[in-house]
C-alpha cells in the first residue's frame, strides 16, 4: 500500500474494518480527505463513527484494511500520527484533580512543537483560570481546555469526536468560534463527527454518511445538496409505479402519492420518470441536509 | 447577515447575497475594507474556505476588490456597485409583475406582449418630455 497515498490527501482509509467476534462495527470503509479541507462524519448512533476515529488515532487496531494520516500508517506509525494530529475525544480524559496550569505543563512535555505563546493566548481567549482544578471547571470550560490541549502543538490535522454534544447553545458557539479561530489561518485539515447537522452544514466542505459501519455516501456538501431532490408524483387512479429511476435513495407510496428522494437528479431523470410511469402531476423540491441524511438512512434500512 | 444552515442555498452564496445587500443598503461603503477570512468565518460560524469562495465570487462580480497583502475592499467604482443593486431592484419589480400576471393566468406570450406595451408607453412619455 505504500506509495499509493495521494499527495493531496491528509487522511486516507482503505477497506478499514473493525470486527468484534461476529459483529462488524466498521465495514470496509474507504475514503480520502483532501489537505486543508473540513470533513464531517455523520450517522445514527452505533454507525461506527467513534470506532473509525479511534482507529484513525491508533487507539484501536483495525481488523483489516488500513488508515493513513499525513501518509503515516496508523497501525505502525501511530507515534508520528499523534505528533501531527490534534485529537479532541468524545469524553475528556483530563486528570480531574490537577490544576489547569499543571495539565497544560504535563501535556506540553509530550510535544516538541508545543507553542507556549499560542497556549497562553488560548488560555486567555478561552478565559481558563490556570489555578483552578479541572474538577471545578464547567462543562464548557473542560471542553475548551480539551481543545486547547489538542491544538497548542499546532497540529496539521485536527480530529474531533462529537465535540459539541451536550453543550448549551452559547457554549457550543464559543467552542466552535475557538475551533475556527485556531484553525482558520493554518489551512488545517479537520475531521469531525457530529449529530448536529446545522454545524456540519456550516463547517464541512465534504460530508460522509455512515450507517451500520458502512459508507453510504461521501460528497462535497454543496454538491450533495444541489443534486438531491424530493420528487412527489400523483399516480393515476388505481395505478402503481412501474419503475423507479436510477439514483433513488428512498421512496414511499401512500395512496396516490409516490414520494422519491433522488440523487444526481436532472431534467432527464424527471423525463424518464414521467415517461415510464402512470403519473398525473409531479413536483420537485429542494431538501436540507437533515432531510437528505434521514432519507439516506431510511432508504438504507428499508433495503436490509 | 445571517446564515441559514437549513437552507439548500449554498452557504457561500448566502454570504455573497448578504454582502451584496450590505453594500446595497449602505452598511458597507465603497473603499471600506471587508473582514479577513478568519474574522468573517468566526463571526458567521462557517468554514474559512467557504468565506474565501464567497469573496472570490464577489470579486468576480466586481463588487469587491482585493489589494495584495492588505485584504478585500468594497469596490470604489460606485456606478458598478449601485448599478448592480439597482438592476437587482428592477429585476425584483419585474418578478413581482410576472407573478401577478401568472396569478391572473396570463400566458408567457401575453406577459411579453404586455411588457412591450408598457415599454412603448413609457418611451412615448419620455419622448414627450424632451
Amino acid at each position: 500500500m505504500s506509495g499509493q497515498f495521494p499527495a493531496g490527501s491528509a487522511i486516507e482509509l482503505v477497506g478499514l474494518t473493525k470486527r468484534y467476534g461476529t459483529s462488524v462495527v466498521v465495514d470496509r470503509l474507504s475514503l480520502s480527505v483532501p489537505r486543508g479541507s473540513t470533513f464531517g462524519l455523520i450517522g445514527p448512533n452505533g454507525a461506527g463513527k467513534s470506532t473509525t476515529i479511534k482507529m484513525l488515532m491508533g487507539l484501536l487496531a483495525p481488523t483489516s484494511g488500513s488508515a493513513r494520516v499525513l501518509g503515516f500508517d496508523v497501525a505502525t506509525r501511530s507515534r508520528d500520527v499523534r505528533r501531527q494530529v490534534g485529537y479532541v475525544p468524545e469524553t475528556h480524559q483530563i486528570y480531574r484533580w490537577m490544576r489547569v496550569g499543571e495539565v497544560v505543563g504535563f501535556v506540553k512535555l509530550l510535544y516538541d512543537s508545543w507553542d507556549d505563546r499560542l497556549c497562553e493566548d488560548l488560555l486567555d481567549r478561552f478565559a481558563l483560570d490556570r489555578n483552578k482544578r479541572v474538577k471545578h471547571l464547567s462543562k464548557g470550560a473542560i471542553a475548551k481546555l480539551g481543545l486547547l490541549l489538542a491544538i497548542a502543538h499546532k497540529p496539521e490535522v485536527l480530529v474531533l469526536d462529537e465535540p459539541v454534544s451536550g453543550m448549551d447553545p452559547i457554549i457550543r458557539e464559543e467552542f466552535l468560534e475557538g475551533v475556527l479561530q485556531a484553525v482558520a489561518d493554518g489551512r488545517r485539515t479537520i475531521l469531525f463527527s457530529s449529530h448536529n447537522l446545522d454545524d456540519v452544514r456550516r463547517l464541512a466542505d465534504s460530508v460522509a454518511i455512515l450507517c451500520e459501519g458502512r459508507l453510504v455516501v461521501h460528497r462535497d456538501t454543496d454538491a450533495l445538496l444541489a443534486s438531491t431532490k424530493r420528487v412527489t408524483a400523483v399516480l393515476k387512479d388505481g395505478c402503481l409505479p412501474r419503475g423507479a429511476p436510477e439514483g433513488v435513495i428512498w421512496q414511499r407510496v401512500a395512496r396516490r402519492e409516490w414520494s422519491l428522494t433522488i440523487t444526481d437528479f436532472s431534467g432527464e431523470v424527471l423525463g424518464r420518470l414521467k415517461d415510464e410511469n402512470p403519473i398525473e402531476t409531479v413536483t420537485v423540491e429542494d431538501l436540507g441536509l437533515e432531510d437528505i441524511f434521514k432519507d439516506y438512512i431510511k432508504g438504507r434500512r428499508a433495503v436490509e | 447577515m445571517r446564515i441559514d444552515p437549513k437552507s439548500h442555498v449554498p452557504i457561500y452564496l448566502q454570504i455573497v447575497e448578504g454582502i451584496r445587500s450590505e453594500i446595497g443598503s449602505g452598511l458597507r461603503r465603497p473603499g471600506e475594507s471587508l473582514p479577513s477570512l478568519r474574522a468573517l468565518a468566526v463571526e458567521l460560524l462557517v468554514n474559512p474556505n467557504t468565506v474565501q469562495r464567497a469573496y472570490e465570487e464577489l470579486e468576480r462580480q466586481g463588487l469587491i476588490i482585493s489589494r495584495r497583502g492588505v485584504g478585500m475592499f468594497v469596490a470604489t467604482t460606485d456606478e458598478e456597485v449601485t448599478r448592480g443593486s439597482e438592476e437587482e431592484a428592477v429585476l425584483d419589480t419585474f418578478r413581482k409583475g410576472i407573478a401577478s400576471a401568472r396569478a391572473a393566468r396570463i400566458s408567457t406570450r401575453g406577459i411579453t406582449q404586455l411588457f412591450e406595451v408598457a415599454l412603448g408607453q413609457t418611451r412615448r412619455r419620455a419622448g414627450g418630455r424632451t
